[in-house]
C-alpha cells in the first residue's frame, strides 16, 4: 500500500439520532482511511451502519440525525463539522457522489434519462447545453448502453433494472468526483447483472482513475471488487485488511462467525455455523465489546472493556482482545482454517 | 502469523489478568436482546401532540363542543325557540343588537340568538356525528367486500356507479321532500347519499393492500374472508377511517346548510346552523343586523377548519413514516 | 430411487395472468416430481415464475391448464371442500420477507395460532396456547415471545415467528419462498440450520424456491433451473453442479460470487444468450440424458450433451 497521505481519513465519529424521544448512537467511534484509487469494501449486517457511516461523508444524514465528534478529513478540511447545505454542495457530487441501492427510485420517472445525466454534467462540469447533452451521451455509451444516443430521449421506466443502475453510474461519473460511494448496487439485481455491474465499476475505475467505497452485506460481492475490506459491527469498525487478509487471516470472532456461516462454506449434512441471537441495541449504552454477547468464545474482558485497536502487520488491524499478549490462544473455526490452508497451499 | 503490536492497550495494562479468561456463554440471553419497544399508538399521539396548532384547535374544539353541552345547563339561559315581548309594549323584540339581555341579540321574531346559535349548533353537531357514524359503518361493509372479494367486484362496482351517477342534491330534495322534514328525515337522506365515497375510499385502501404477503399467509392457512377483513385489513385502516370521519363531518355541516338554503332542510322550529345562516342571509344587506349572519357563519367556519386540520394532523401522525 | 414415494407431481403446469393487453404467460410446460422427504430447490431469477409455481400449488394462485397432484389427487383449479381443507393442513408456505408477512397488529400468539384455529374451530384456549410454546420452543424462541407484537423482533425473529406458524399445522408439504433473501447473512445460517433440523425430526418435504444458487447447493438434494417460465434442466445438486448441460445454467453457475478474493478474480463469466438456441425445425422437449438429469433440449442439443456427459 502507498505510503501517502490518505484521500478520506476518517477518525473516531460519533453519529447520532434522536428517535422517539431517545438517543440512538448508530456509530460509536469508527476510524478509517482510504487511499487514492483503491477499491474498499465495509462489510456489515443490517444495523452495523455502514450505510450510516458514508451517509455522514456527503451529509445526507436523516433530519433527526448529526455527526456528534469525530472528524472526517478530506481535501484538508474536517467536513464533520460541515453543517450548512452550502458546504456540502461543494463536496457532492464533484467531489463524493454516491450510488444507491435501488435504481427503481433513484431516477426520476417524469424526466428523460439524458436529461438527467446532462443535469449532472452542467452541475459539476463547465458545460452547458448542446455540450453537455453531448457529454451526456457519451457517458451512455461508456456505461455499457447500446444506442446511447437513442437511449437518452428514453424515460426510466423503458430501461430494465440493470439498465437502470448503469444509467445511475453515469450520472456519478458526470459528476467527475474523486469518490464514489455505492451503497449496495447490485442487492435489488439479478445474479447475472450483478456480475456485469460490477464489472463495469472496475473498468470505470481503471479508465477515470477514481476511488470506491463498496458498502455491502455479499461477501461474495466484497471478493469480486474489494482491494481492501473493513467489516462494521454495531457501530464500529471491527476488522480492516486487504482482502486476501480478511478472508484467509481475520482475525475478529465476528468476521470468523460471517465467514463461516457462508452456505458456500457449508457442508451438506451439517449444520452450518450460525451466530445465535441479534444484534445489540444502540439506544443503551454498549460495554465492552459489543459482539460479547453473541461470542461463545468470549473473554471475560470482552464484556468490560472495549478492546483497542490491534495491529497484526502494516495493513491489517483487529478490535478484539484475542489479539493482546495476554489472552489464551484460541484457534479459528474449522471452516476459516481450511481456508487458511488452501491459501497457504496456493501460495505455495 | 505475523508479529502483532498493539495500538492502545496500555491503558488497561493494570487490569485484571483473570479477565482474559473465557466467559460464560448464555445463548438464551442472546435471544433475549430487546429489539424494539416501538408502539403505533403511542408514537401516533407523540407525533400529533408535537403539532401546536391541531393541540389548540383540539382544546378549541372539545371547549366548544363542551360548551354546547352544558350551555342549557348554565344559570340565566333563555329558550331557544321562545318568542320575547317588551314587557312595556307587548311587542316583539325583534332584531335587538348584542346588548346585556341579549349576548347575542334576537333575530327578526324576538328569539333569543345566543341561545339559537347553541342549540343549533347541538342539533348540527348531532346530525353530522350520526350521519358520520352511519356513513362509516355501511360504507366499511360495503368498501371492505368490495375490495376484498374479486368476485364481488364486477357487481359492486357496477352498483357503485349507477348509484353515484344519481345527483345527490337532486336524490336529497326528492327524500326530504317526500319524508317529513325533521332530523332523522336529515340522517337518513345523508347518510343514503354519503355512504358511497366512504365506500369508495375504504375500498381503494384495501386493494392497496389487499396482496401484502400476511394477508396470502392469512389465506394459505385457511383464514376466511370475515376474519381476514376484521384482524388483517381493518386494523391497519383505523387511523384513515377515523380521519375520514373527521373530514366527513363539516362536510355534513355543509349540506344541510345547502338543504336548508334551498328550503328542504330543518323547519324553523328546531333550529340548526343551517337556518340560522339562512336566516341571517336573508337580512345580510342591512349592516346593522349582519351580526345575525356573523355569529352563525363564525361558529360553522371555526368547527369546520378545526375539523380539517385535525383530521389532516392525524393522518400524517399516523402515517408509520412520521414516527421519527 | 424408483421406490421413493412421489408426494407432489407438476403435470404440464401452465399459468397465465390478464394484464393490460392480453395475457402474460408466467409458467408454462412445467413438469416435475417431488419425493417424500426431500428438498426440491427450484432456482431462477426475478420473473422466471419460481414464485408463481410455489403459490399455485398453496392455491394462491390459479392455474390456467396442467395439474398438480398432491398424493395423486388433484389439488388445483375446483375442488371439494374437505380436500382443500386437507391442502391447508398438509400443504404450507414460508414467505420471503419477514417485515410484510407477518400481521403488525396482531400478537404474536395469534399469529401463531392463526391456521390451527381456522382448522380446529374448538380448540380450547388452554390447548391453544400450550401448541403455540411448544411451536415457538421449537424454532428456537422464547416462549414469552407470544404475548409481544411482531415489530419487537428482528428479522430473523420474525422469520421464525412465520415458520413457527406454518409448523403448527403438522403439514407434510412445505413451499419455502425465498426464506432467507431478506435477511442478513448471519442469520441465514441459523434460519437454514432450523430448516434441517426440522426437516429430519419431522419428516417434511421441502420446496425450496431461491435466486441464489450456493445455499440451493447446500440445502438441496435436486434442483430445478427455471428461465422465463420454462424449467431448463433438472438435476441431483452435485451432478448439477458437475455437470451442468443448458447454457443457461452454465451462465449462472459462472455468475454466482464467491466469497474467496483469488478465485473471483480469476473468474469469468459467461453471459446466457437466448439466441444460441435455433428452435426453428426442431422444437424442443423436456428429455432425459442421462439417469435422474433432465434438460429442455432440442434432438441436436439432447444429443450434444449426451455426448458432453459421456465425457
Amino acid at each position: 500500500m502507498n505510503d501517502k497521505t490518505p484521500i478520506l481519513s476518517v477518525k473516531d465519529l460519533v453519529v447520532k439520532f434522536s428517535l422517539r424521544g431517545r438517543i440512538l448512537t448508530a456509530i460509536r467511534g469508527a476510524s478509517l482511511d482510504l487511499h487514492e484509487g483503491e477499491a474498499l469494501a465495509i462489510v456489515g449486517e443490517s444495523g452495523s451502519g455502514k450505510s450510516v457511516f458514508t451517509k455522514s461523508f456527503i451529509g445526507m444524514l436523516d433530519q433527526n440525525g448529526w455527526v456528534d465528534s469525530g472528524h472526517i478529513e478530506f481535501e484538508g478540511h474536517d467536513i464533520a463539522g460541515y453543517k450548512t447545505e452550502a458546504e456540502w454542495m461543494k463536496i457532492r457530487g464533484g467531489k463524493i457522489s454516491m450510488v444507491f441501492q435501488d435504481p427503481m427510485t433513484a431516477l426520476n420517472p417524469l424526466r428523460k434519462v439524458g436529461m438527467q445525466i446532462q443535469e449532472a454534467v452542467e452541475l459539476h462540469t463547465g458545460l452547458t447545453g448542446k455540450a453537455a447533452a453531448k457529454e451526456a451521451v457519451e457517458m451512455l455509451d461508456r456505461v455499457g448502453i447500446t444506442n446511447p444516443a437513442l437511449r437518452a430521449n428514453q424515460f426510466p421506466h423503458e430501461f430494465s433494472g440493470g439498465m437502470r443502475q448503469r444509467v445511475v453510474i453515469a450520472i456519478a461519473m458526470a459528476c467527475k468526483s474523486r469518490i464514489l460511494i455505492c451503497d449496495e448496487p447490485t442487492t435489488a439485481l439479478d445474479v447475472t447483472i450483478q456480475a456485469q455491474i460490477l464489472k463495469l465499476v472496475k473498468n470505470l475505475q481503471q479508465d477515470f482513475g477514481f476511488t470506491v467505497i463498496y458498502i455491502t452485506h455479499d461477501l461474495g460481492v466484497v471478493a469480486n471488487v474489494a482491494d481492501r475490506v473493513a467489516v462494521m459491527y454495531a457501530g464500529k469498525i471491527i476488522e480492516t485488511g486487504t482482502a486476501e487478509e480478511v478472508f484467509y487471516d481475520p482475525c475478529h470472532p465476528y468476521t470468523w462467525a460471517l465467514l463461516s456461516s457462508l452456505p458456500q462454506l457449508g457442508v451438506k449434512g451439517h449444520d452450518l455455523y450460525s451466530i445465535s441471537g441479534t444484534p445489540p441495541n444502540l439506544f443503551n449504552e454498549i460495554k465492552g465489546d459489543a459482539f460479547a454477547p453473541r461470542n461463545p468464545k468470549a473473554l471475560k474482558i470482552d464484556f468490560v472493556h472495549e478492546p483497542p485497536e490491534f495491529r497484526v502487520s502494516p495493513t491489517h488491524t483487529a478490535s478484539t482482545w484475542l489479539l493482546d499478549p495476554r489472552a489464551p490462544k484460541l484457534d479459528p473455526p474449522a471452516a476459516i482454517q481450511a481456508l487458511k490452508a488452501k491459501y497457504a497451499r496456493r501460495q505455495a | 502469523m505475523t508479529e502483532k503490536t498493539n495500538t492502545g492497550s496500555e491503558k488497561v495494562m493494570d487490569v485484571d489478568p483473570g479477565l482474559f479468561t473465557f466467559a460464560e456463554f448464555d445463548e438464551v440471553s442472546s435471544e433475549r436482546t430487546g429489539y424494539s419497544d416501538y408502539s403505533y399508538w403511542k408514537s401516533t399521539f407523540r407525533v400529533f401532540l408535537k403539532n401546536k396548532v391541531a393541540l389548540m384547535l383540539l382544546v378549541f374544539l372539545a371547549t366548544l363542543i363542551l360548551f354546547t353541552l352544558i350551555q342549557p345547563l348554565l344559570p340565566g339561559q333563555k329558550s331557544p325557540t321562545e318568542i320575547y315581548n317588551d314587557p312595556a309594549t307587548s311587542m316583539q323584540l325583534r332584531n335587538l343588537p348584542p346588548s346585556k339581555a341579549f349576548w347575542f341579540g334576537t333575530n327578526s321574531i324576538g328569539q333569543d340568538l345566543w341561545s339559537r346559535i347553541w342549540s343549533g349548533t347541538r342539533t348540527t353537531m348531532l346530525i353530522a356525528l350520526m350521519v358520520g357514524v352511519i356513513e362509516v359503518g355501511i360504507g366499511i361493509i360495503y368498501g371492505s367486500l368490495w375490495g376484498y372479494v374479486r368476485k364481488l367486484d364486477r357487481l359492486l362496482t357496477e352498483i357503485y356507479n349507477v348509484l353515484s351517477n344519481i345527483p345527490t342534491v337532486i336524490f336529497l330534495l326528492l327524500l326530504a321532500f317526500m319524508m317529513k322534514p325533521g332530523i332523522k328525515t336529515m340522517i337518513i337522506a345523508m347518510s343514503i347519499t354519503g355512504w358511497l365515497g366512504m365506500a369508495r375510499f375504504i375500498r381503494n385502501q384495501i386493494v392497496i393492500i389487499r396482496d401484502r404477503e400476511y394477508n396470502l399467509a392469512s389465506r394459505c392457512l385457511g383464514t376466511p374472508t370475515r376474519r381476514i377483513i376484521m384482524k388483517n385489513l381493518l386494523p391497519y385502516l383505523v387511523s384513515v377511517i377515523m380521519m375520514q370521519t373527521a373530514l366527513s363531518i363539516p362536510a355534513t355541516i355543509g349540506w344541510e346548510v345547502l338543504l336548508t338554503y334551498i328550503g328542504v332542510g330543518l323547519p324553523v322550529s328546531i333550529p340548526s346552523l343551517g337556518n340560522l345562516v339562512n336566516e341571517g342571509r336573508l337580512i345580510m344587506m342591512s349592516p346593522e343586523l349582519r351580526y345575525q349572519l356573523i355569529f352563525p357563519v363564525i361558529v360553522v367556519s371555526s368547527i369546520t377548519v378545526s375539523l380539517y386540520v385535525l383530521g389532516n394532523a392525524f393522518s400524517d401522525a399516523s402515517d408509520p413514516r412520521n414516527h421519527v | 430411487m424408483n421406490n421413493r414415494e412421489t408426494l407432489l407431481e407438476l403435470r404440464d403446469l401452465r399459468v397465465d395472468f390478464h394484464v393490460k393487453g392480453g395475457t402474460f404467460t408466467a409458467v408454462k410446460d412445467v413438469n416435475f416430481s417431488i419425493y417424500k422427504g426431500e428438498t426440491f430447490g427450484l432456482v431462477g431469477e426475478s420473473g422466471s415464475g419460481k414464485t408463481t409455481i410455489g403459490r399455485a400449488i398453496v392455491r394462491i394462485n390459479q392455474t390456467t391448464a396442467g395439474d398438480i397432484l398432491f398424493k395423486n389427487q388433484k389439488i388445483n383449479g375446483k375442488i371439494a371442500k374437505d380436500l382443500d381443507r386437507e391442502v391447508v393442513r398438509k400443504i404450507q408456505m414460508i414467505f420471503q420477507d419477514p417485515m410484510a408477512s407477518l400481521n403488525e397488529r396482531a400478537k404474536v400468539d395469534y399469529i401463531v395460532s392463526e391456521g390451527l384455529v381456522n382448522a380446529e374451530g374448538k380448540l380450547g384456549e388452554a390447548e391453544r396456547l400450550e401448541k403455540v410454546r411448544k411451536a415457538l420452543l421449537e424454532v428456537g424462541l422464547l416462549p414469552e415471545f407470544a404475548n409481544r407484537f411482531p415489530h419487537e423482533f428482528s428479522g430473523g425473529q420474525r422469520q421464525r415467528i412465520g415458520i413457527a406458524r406454518a409448523l403448527i399445522m403438522e403439514p407434510e408439504f412445505i413451499v419455502a419462498d425465498e426464506p432467507i433473501s431478506a435477511l442478513d447473512v448471519s442469520i441465514r445460517a441459523q434460519v437454514l440450520n432450523l430448516l434441517s433440523n426440522l426437516q429430519r425430526n419431522k419428516g417434511l418435504t421441502y420446496l425450496f424456491i431461491a435466486h441464489d444458487l450456493s445455499v440451493v447447493r447446500f440445502i438441496a438434494d435436486r434442483i430445478a433451473v427455471i428461465n422465463k417460465g420454462e424449467i431448463v434442466e433438472l438435476a441431483e445438486t452435485e451432478e448439477l453442479f458437475a455437470h451442468p448441460l443448458h447454457p443457461y445454467t452454465k451462465a449462472l453457475l459462472s455468475a454466482i460470487p464467491v466469497p474467496d478474493p483469488i478465485a473471483e478474480r480469476g473468474k469469468v463469466v459467461t453471459v446466457y444468450d437466448p439466441g444460441c438456441h435455433d428452435y426453428s425445425t426442431d422444437k424442443p422437449c423436456w428429455q432425459e440424458v442421462s439417469h435422474g438429469h433432465f434438460v429442455l433440449a432440442n434432438q441436436r442439443e439432447g444429443e450434444t450433451y449426451r455426448k458432453e456427459i459421456e465425457a
